[in-house]
């Protein structure tokens, strides 16, 4: 009888021992398992991090391209005003320019005028399709030197005046 | 015989315990990621514009002008454009050159936002 119950304590002993071994065993797997979860969650915040980063630069990228782009539109506005002023000139009478009849009255100066001008406007297409600057065209700083159908892209150097 | 099952024990033994020592491995597979190589074309070459010239005619120049077309070895003939076709003409290539402009510099632009290794932080 009294055998049988050292036998039975022995029993609990170990198996409480046993227990709390596997309790033990059990807490450093979560332990191990919480430290890896929390490096991963380092790790996500730094890449989130990266992305916000990414972003914002590229948000700044976008809005540099359409601001230069916007700067171009109003260059090239600018230049196609100039053009159509060039032919609807209100004179010292306040009238109109007539191109026709100043053709008719001076057809070799207009001529030359119109052969200068479709010279000019062939070389802005040049440079629009990416020909290479002259050193003429980029130290131009005069209205006489630069190419008036396009300055924006034919003359860097010219700063428009009146 | 007894030998013979002996041996034969012995090596299926030692089979068991050889094959047991080898285990498979777990797979691991990981994923790199490999960037799409950049587009990189070049922008067309530009081309030379042939020199055009523009003759005026009018009523009382225009025997002149066709004598010295004739003079010059052309033929006598003209393609015309009233005064007003002209500055449509002017406006219309006007128009068209800044459309060449515009578009050149949003594709340098796109290249430059995809294809421009300095502003990614990565």
């Amino acid at each position: 009888m009294f055998g049988s119950i050292k036998i039975a304590i022995v029993l609990i002993m170990l198996a409480g021992a046993g227990g709390g071994f596997v309790y033990v065993k059990g807490l450093k797997a979560d332990l191990a398992t919480s430290e890896a979860n929390n490096l991963k969650l380092e790790q996500s915040v730094e890449s989130q991090k990266a992305v916000i980063e990414q972003q914002a630069n590229d948000f700044k990228a976008i809005l540099v391209a359409n601001q230069e782009l916007e700067k171009t539109n109003k260059t090239l506005a600018a230049e196609f005003a100039a053009l159509d002023k060039r032919f609807n000139k209100i004179n010292g009478r306040g009238e109109v320019r007539d191109l026709g009849d100043l053709a008719v009255k001076r057809t070799k100066p207009i001529e030359r005028v119109i052969n200068n001008a479709t010279k000019k406007a062939m070389r802005c297409v040049e440079i629009a399709m990416g020909a290479e600057l002259t050193e003429k065209e980029k130290t131009a700083t005069k209205k006489s030197e630069i190419n008036s159908e396009c300055p924006s892209i034919a003359n860097p150097s010219y700063v428009p005046y009146d | 015989m007894y030998h013979m099952i002996k041996n034969t024990i012995l090596i299926l033994l030692l089979a068991v315990v050889v094959s047991g020592c080898s285990s498979v491995k777990e797979l691991k597979i990981f994923e790199t990621e490999v960037p799409r190589e950049p587009l990189n074309l070049p922008h067309p070459e530009a081309a030379n514009m042939e020199p055009l010239q523009w003759v005026i005619i009018t009523s009382e120049n225009a025997e002149e002008v066709f004598a010295k077309l004739k003079e010059q070895g052309k033929d006598p003939v003209l393609f015309g454009l009233s005064d007003k076709d002209y500055e449509f003409l002017s406006k219309n290539f006007a128009q068209i050159r800044a459309y060449m402009i515009k578009q050149r510099q949003v594709i340098d632009q796109y290249k430059d936002y995809y294809e421009n290794e300095d502003n990614k932080t990565e």
